[in-house]
């Protein structure tokens, strides 16, 4: 007779069951948590408002296109450089930040920063993918240390309503410098207190009219500074006269009562500056806050030798801190970001300009481009583009610029005594890392 | 000591471990961890290398180093008096037993529980050249203003003139010492035919002046380490005017990436400070305690 399994399973059996059971789920569960381990990356960006809501708009995509990666990324305002720089030193940072140019370089340089050029080689993106002079723009030593986000590019804009209500052409910017010092003249206005009412033109950004003038702030190739460079020297000898000429004490009071640029009260709408720098931005900003102003954007004027075509260019940048704990998923997450179609959408909702070449055509940025911003794309893909110098005393160089007109406008050195000045401190400051 | 108390002493450290802790970990370590940095290059993010005392040395040739100097100590020697001067006259006005005592303490207290920040935008706005009341009003009397802020030569004083308006902390402290003078010292001035300037001279002054010296050091320090309302209202300039030394040290720090130079910076402030301190305290022999005589 055949015995029967016992209906009733033994204590043994039960146990060896039970392990079964449970080894079984653990190998399901293990291989379902396999199936969809996500890895997370941490991605700061620097975006508020209908900006930010933008890219969120792109991180909500890459999220839902990548099976394995998310990205939680979160708003800390570029200004908050001591929070960036403080995770940098602690050893935590996100895996993808977003920092001003001047500090990509100093960062990189200091080993707090991946070098990315490998992963871009990889990716098959290389300087032609980029417009001109942009690939260059946060390199240093061979390394590259972060893509650039949008392009703010500056241009001449003078303001066409001014210049017909003073009897002036509207439609003839000034080209040299002569002329433009004689526009400046004829459009400067003094009220019976004594106080100016408009300023004929102002120049905000110093550098530009050294490299009008044939200067420059450091040598691209050598990486050399040359603060003290002849054309440097003449641009500052201009506007030592210009300030001397207007008054720098009339000037600074001027400018005190200026109201915010990202407003109706931006002294240029309200007249009281006829001609300034201004950026790609003012297509947006002056279809909000002065729809009916009517306004010209040209080249810089330079004097006669100078250079006609100066473009500078700035951008924030998004940068891999070296000690992110994913690397490689932050990489991957930046080049799908940096791809001419989301570089084109996110330029787009920002009134910027989209560094990579390609996405210039694509409908997403094409479809906006207004006859004041192909100007601005026209002077960055023929002018002659400059960036804000990618060394590791970047900030200290414009810092010094700064001193040194200062020290112009006051009175207390000439152009080429602070330029000397200006000069020896930043390469002192440079001998540092070398 | 005893058993009892080894362990009564244990059980206190215990309670205020985390205070210790806090105090070993926050304070401590980044005050000493900055005297190394102060011998060092150090750009925060690489290593920082020993340069023995050359930060200090650049320091000496570094003319903004003078300049920040400069108007941080104008800032102090002039605003100092001012603001301890009109909180104790504001403070002895408010002492007087007038009908709505308690709403004119709260008034004039009341700008120093505004936030730094908007303090300093609301004056900025207040000094505006161009369309701020303080020059329309001096418009109507028919002067043309100065720049204030925008003008090399009157930001300091611009500067001071906004921070009086925030006088009510050391003004609350003067009335609080006021309270205290007994009532029995004026009644034996005004027997021996004291006139209300002698009663103030030779009885108010006194009583107060260990308070006036607490408010004239916590003056010092505060004076010294200015650093919000410039850095809105100015931003440093114009032509560094009102760089004071607080916010050149920031910029090194945190803007020119030289840390260990910003580390030099913040010790050498901390000796001027102490030496002023020190200054203070030989010289406080003005200074009548009660409870010493």
């Amino acid at each position: 007779m055949t015995l029967l399994p016992s209906a009733r399973p033994t204590a043994r059996n039960l146990r060896r069951r039970a392990v079964r059971a449970w080894l079984a789920s653990f190998a399901t569960l293990t291989l379902f948590c396999t199936a969809v381990a996500q890895t997370e990356i941490t991605f700061w960006y620097a975006w508020g408002g209908s900006e930010g809501q933008a890219m969120q708009a792109l991180v909500d995509e890459f999220n839902a296109s990548q099976p394995d990666v998310r990205v939680r990324s979160s708003f800390v305002p570029i200004g908050d450089g001591e929070r960036i720089l403080a995770s940098l030193a602690g050893g935590a940072p996100a895996d993808l930040v977003t920092v001003w140019d001047w500090m990509v370089v100093p960062l990189g340089y200091g080993g707090a920063l991946a070098d990315l050029t490998a992963d871009l080689t990889a990716a098959g993106v290389g300087p032609d993918d980029y417009l001109p002079g942009i690939w260059e723009y946060g390199a240093y030593g061979g390394a590259k240390y972060g893509v650039p986000t949008t392009l703010n590019v500056y241009a001449f804009m003078w303001n066409k309503d001014v210049f017909a209500a003073a009897g002036l052409d509207p439609e003839a910017p000034p080209r040299t410098i002569e002329e433009l010092d004689a526009l400046t003249e004829q459009l400067t206005t003094v009220d019976a207190r004594g106080n100016m009412r408009r300023l004929g033109f102002y120049p905000n950004v110093t550098a530009i009219y050294c490299y009008a003038f044939g200067g420059q702030l450091f040598d691209p190739t050598t990486l050399e500074v040359t603060l003290d460079h002849p054309g440097n020297v003449a641009a500052f000898e201009w506007l030592a006269a210009f300030y001397k000429k207007y008054d720098i004490a009339k000037i600074r009071r001027f400018q005190a009562g200026w109201g915010d640029m990202a407003s109706p009260f931006n002294p240029f709408y309200r007249g009281q500056i006829a001609m300034q720098e201004g950026g790609q931005w003012e297509v947006a900003f002056t279809r909000e806050y002065a729809p009916d102003l009517s306004w010209g954007v040209t080249n810089f004027p330079a004097p006669e030798g100078g250079r006609t075509d100066v473009t500078p260019v700035q951008s924030s940048f998004w940068v891999v801190p070296a000690q992110a704990a994913h690397k490689a998923e932050a990489t991957r997450f930046l080049l799908w970001l940096s791809a001419p179609e989301q570089s084109a959408r996110f330029a787009a909702a920002l009134a910027n300009i989209p560094p990579r070449r390609d996405a210039l055509a694509l409908p997403a940025f094409a479809d906006t481009i207004t006859p004041h911003m192909q100007t601005y794309i026209d002077m960055l893909l023929t002018g002659y583009v400059y960036t804000p110098p990618g060394l590791p005393v970047g900030l200290y160089l414009s810092d010094q610029l700064n001193q040194a007109l200062a020290a112009v406008q006051d009175g207390t050195a000439t152009a080429q005594e602070a330029l000397e000045t200006a000069q020896r401190n930043v390469q002192r400051e440079l001998e540092k890392y070398r | 000591m005893t058993r009892r108390q080894r362990r009564d002493l244990w059980l206190g450290l215990a309670f205020v471990s985390p205070w210790l802790v806090g105090f070993l970990i926050f304070t401590v370590y980044p005050v000493l961890a900055s005297l190394y940095f102060s011998f060092t290059d150090y750009n925060v993010v690489s290593a920082p290398r020993w340069i023995g005392m050359r930060n200090y040395t650049d320091l000496i040739n570094d003319p903004l180093f003078g300049k920040t100097l400069y108007n941080t100590v104008y800032l102090a020697a002039i605003g100092i008096p001012f603001s301890l001067g009109l909180s104790l006259v504001i403070a002895l006005l408010l002492n007087n037993k007038v009908r709505f005592q308690g709403l004119f303490r709260t008034v004039y207290f009341l700008p120093s529980v505004v936030p730094a920040v908007a303090a300093a935008l609301l004056w900025r706005w207040f000094l505006n050249p161009d369309y701020g009341p303080v020059n329309e009003f001096l418009w109507q009397l028919g002067v043309n203003g100065p720049g204030w802020l925008a003008d090399p030569g009157w930001s300091k004083p611009a500067l001071i003139l906004a921070s009086l308006w925030g006088v009510g902390g050391s003004m609350v402290i003067y009335l609080a010492g006021l309270q205290n003078v007994p009532v029995a010292l004026y009644e034996a001035a005004d027997l021996d035919g004291a006139s209300r300037w002698q009663r103030f001279r030779f009885v108010t002054l006194p009583m107060l002046s260990p308070v006036i010296l607490f408010n004239l050091i916590m003056g010092i320090i505060t004076s010294f380490q200015a650093f919000t309302n410039i850095y809105i209202m100015t931003g440093g300039g114009p032509s560094n005017s009102t760089l004071v030394y607080a916010l050149y040290l920031y910029q090194n720090a945190f803007q020119f990436f030289r840390m260990g130079y910003a580390s030099a910076m913040a010790w050498v402030l901390l000796a001027i400070t102490a030496v002023a301190l020190v200054g203070v305290f030989r010289t406080s022999g003005w200074v009548y305690y009660e409870a010493r005589s």
